[in-house]
């Protein structure tokens, strides 16, 4: 589950999910609908992610970093995610999705990057929750 | 709630706010009073004082009359650090590397342009690619693209997509000396490389637009403007290659903070000294990336070129009047204290504005000054400026490169719909085509400032002189 922040320039979300590798995965669902319209993607193919950092939070921006490079730089589209192993200097899991298709996955923002600007990871009584901001 | 900050100023125009905590340095902000209302509204003064604790920085953190919010840096936020002791911040430049405008002029008039607008519009959006739908773009090879990197316009103009003038008349040339493909990663030559020569979305645009009003005959003589004159504004960066390259630099940015003993109040602000590996390898990259940017906006005004000779015949000619970056960090030398300093100056969001007589400043423009192209919001206007000798004294060569954002895109949004936004600007006499969805709620005019009170605040600091203001007549969103 995720809801739109505003910010003067850009645009945020703030992800929530009852485990952090839910969390993670709910961030990158976020990012990419963003980015993109994901009515029609099909999970046809798994890509794997990975990514490493200091930090949950470094984690969660190296994360989505690593998310939008295979949206914008290799072309994919992603039906969901999953995250397979988790701790603080790392995270893994794959992506189903497929090429994406300019007809069937139009653009709806160019993201250019996943920023620090007010960057939260917690946990709560109720669950996971983050908040992210990206630039447009 | 609006914070209180204890802003002083003796003139209406330059506001300070005295250094305090971990603050070096005190903030400078060039404003008018209405102006400063706007800007304390969101965190752009807080973020101006986080720039001024920076390790080496020098003279003031300085704000622009468009500063806002951004992240780490304001957006229209100019600060110089000591290039042997300082810091180098990619945040300071940004995720849009080298991302700046480019004008370029016409031959024809708006009386000319005006019935055949509607064609012109619809033929540019056709050639010039925003990015977004994977064709179009001006198609390199790894090793171009190695090429590309190091030689930036250079390397367009020297392969069909430009004029021999065209690079010349770009800041640094077209291309800065000292890049190092090397340093940037396969990940960012793989995403910049289907983009070279497309527009990109956000506030990225294309603009016909016609010359609306003077105020420097000589100027705009030199620059080859008068009014009536029909005109293009291009503005784009470094695409994905940018974007990742501050990405990938930025994820090692924490290790090496430690390791450099270097503790900021926000993250995205992270820096490393400039002449520590860690800074010489992303100032390269950035290099690189820059000249990416150069070239990009170079293959812009090609497919350009070939939009006007489409419509008007192959006589059409467009010429380039200047280029600049407005993200950048760049290695240049001013009088500090009476003392002659080598600093890196980070324009986040801040155009380089050299006065009359400066070498960099190309010979036909040499006597008049470094143009200054100032893009307003669509629908508003846009402005030509040139650089004065205050820049110099007070703001290490820079001015603003904006109308700068009042509102969210989220609330740009609310309560409108597309179709009547456009509808009211084709009233106005505007075309717009956009190619995403929310292209043309989100840059509403009404997101932006007042571009004339943001002109008018640098034009009396002495920083920069009106030349000329521009009308749009046709506008091409990503």
């Amino acid at each position: 589950m995720f809801e739109l922040l505003e910010h003067t320039a850009d645009i945020g979300f703030r992800a929530r999910a009852s485990t952090l590798g839910e969390l993670f995965e709910t961030a990158a669902v976020a990012l990419e609908s963003i980015a993109l319209e994901t009515e029609a993607i099909e999970p046809r193919q798994e890509y794997r992610l990975e990514a490493t950092g200091e930090d949950y939070e470094s984690l969660l921006v190296n994360w989505l970093s690593e998310v939008l490079y295979w949206i914008d730089g290799e072309q994919l589209a992603f039906h969901h995610f999953r995250v397979t192993a988790l701790t603080p200097a790392g995270v893994s899991g794959w992506g189903l999705g497929e090429r994406r298709d300019p007809a069937r996955h139009r653009a709806k923002l160019i993201v250019k990057a996943v920023t620090y600007h007010q960057l939260h990871v917690a946990e709560t009584p109720e669950g996971w929750v983050a908040e992210v901001y990206l630039d447009i | 709630m609006p914070r209180h900050y204890q802003l002083e100023s003796s003139d209406g125009i330059r506001y300070r706010l005295p250094r305090e905590g971990q603050m070096r340095t005190d903030v400078v902000v060039y404003a008018s009073a209405a102006l400063l209302e706007h800007i304390k509204l969101d965190l752009s003064l807080e973020q101006a004082m986080n720039v001024a604790t920076l390790p080496g920085i020098v003279g003031s953190s300085l704000a622009m009359p468009d500063i806002h919010q951004g992240y780490g840096f304001p957006i229209g936020g100019v600060a110089a650090t000591d290039f042997e002791h300082g810091v180098v911040s990619p945040g300071g430049v940004g995720f849009d590397i080298n991302c700046g405008v480019r004008l370029v002029r016409s031959g024809l008039t708006e009386q000319e342009v005006r019935p055949r607008l509607g064609e012109l519009v619809e033929q540019v959006f056709q050639d010039v690619p925003c990015g977004t739908g994977g064709s179009g773009f001006v198609a390199v090879d790894q090793k171009q693209l190695e090429q590309v990197l190091v030689l930036g316009a250079r390397w367009m103009v020297e392969n069909g997509y430009g004029d021999r003038r065209d690079a010349e008349f770009a800041e640094a040339g077209g291309a800065f000396d000292d890049a190092d493909p090397g340093q940037v990663s396969e990940k960012a030559k793989k995403r910049g490389r289907p983009q070279l020569g497309t527009l990109g979305s956000g506030n990225h645009f294309l603009e016909i637009q016609y010359v609306e009003t003077i105020h420097d005959d000589q100027a705009a003589r030199a620059l080859g403007l008068e009014v009536g004159q029909v005109v293009v504004l291009i503005h784009s960066g470094s695409r994905g290659l940018g974007h990742q390259v501050c990405t990938d630099y930025l994820a090692q940015m924490g290790p090496a903070m430690k390791k450099y003993n270097i503790t900021l109040p926000d993250r995205q602000l992270a820096c490393v000294p400039i002449q520590s590996p860690e800074g010489q390898a992303y100032l390269g990259a950035m290099r690189a990336a820059a000249n990416f940017a150069w070239a990009n906006r170079q293959g812009i005004m090609h497919f350009l070129r070939r939009s006007f000779r489409k419509v008007f015949g192959a006589e059409a000619r467009l010429e380039l009047i200047y280029d600049v970056c407005h993200n950048i960090a760049k290695h240049e030398r001013y009088e500090v204290d009476g003392k002659k300093r080598d600093v890196l100056v980070h324009r986040k969001g801040a155009t380089r504005a050299y006065p009359p007589g400066h070498r960099e400043i190309p010979l036909a423009y040499r006597e008049v000054g470094q143009p200054v192209l100032i893009p307003g919001s669509m629908g508003t206007a846009s402005w030509v400026l040139v650089g004065a000798e205050g820049a110099m004294r007070e703001t290490f060569g820079s001015v603003c490169h904006g109308a700068g954002r009042l509102l969210s895109r989220t609330a740009a949004k609310r309560g409108r719909n597309a179709q009547e936004v456009k509808k009211k600007l084709e009233e106005m006499g505007i075309l717009v085509r956009s190619e995403t969805r929310d292209g043309i709620l989100e840059e509403i005019p009404e997101a932006y400032k007042d571009v004339d009170e943001v002109i008018e605040v640098v034009h009396s600091a002495g920083l920069a002189r009106k030349v000329a203001r521009l009308r749009p007549m046709g506008v091409i969103k990503g």
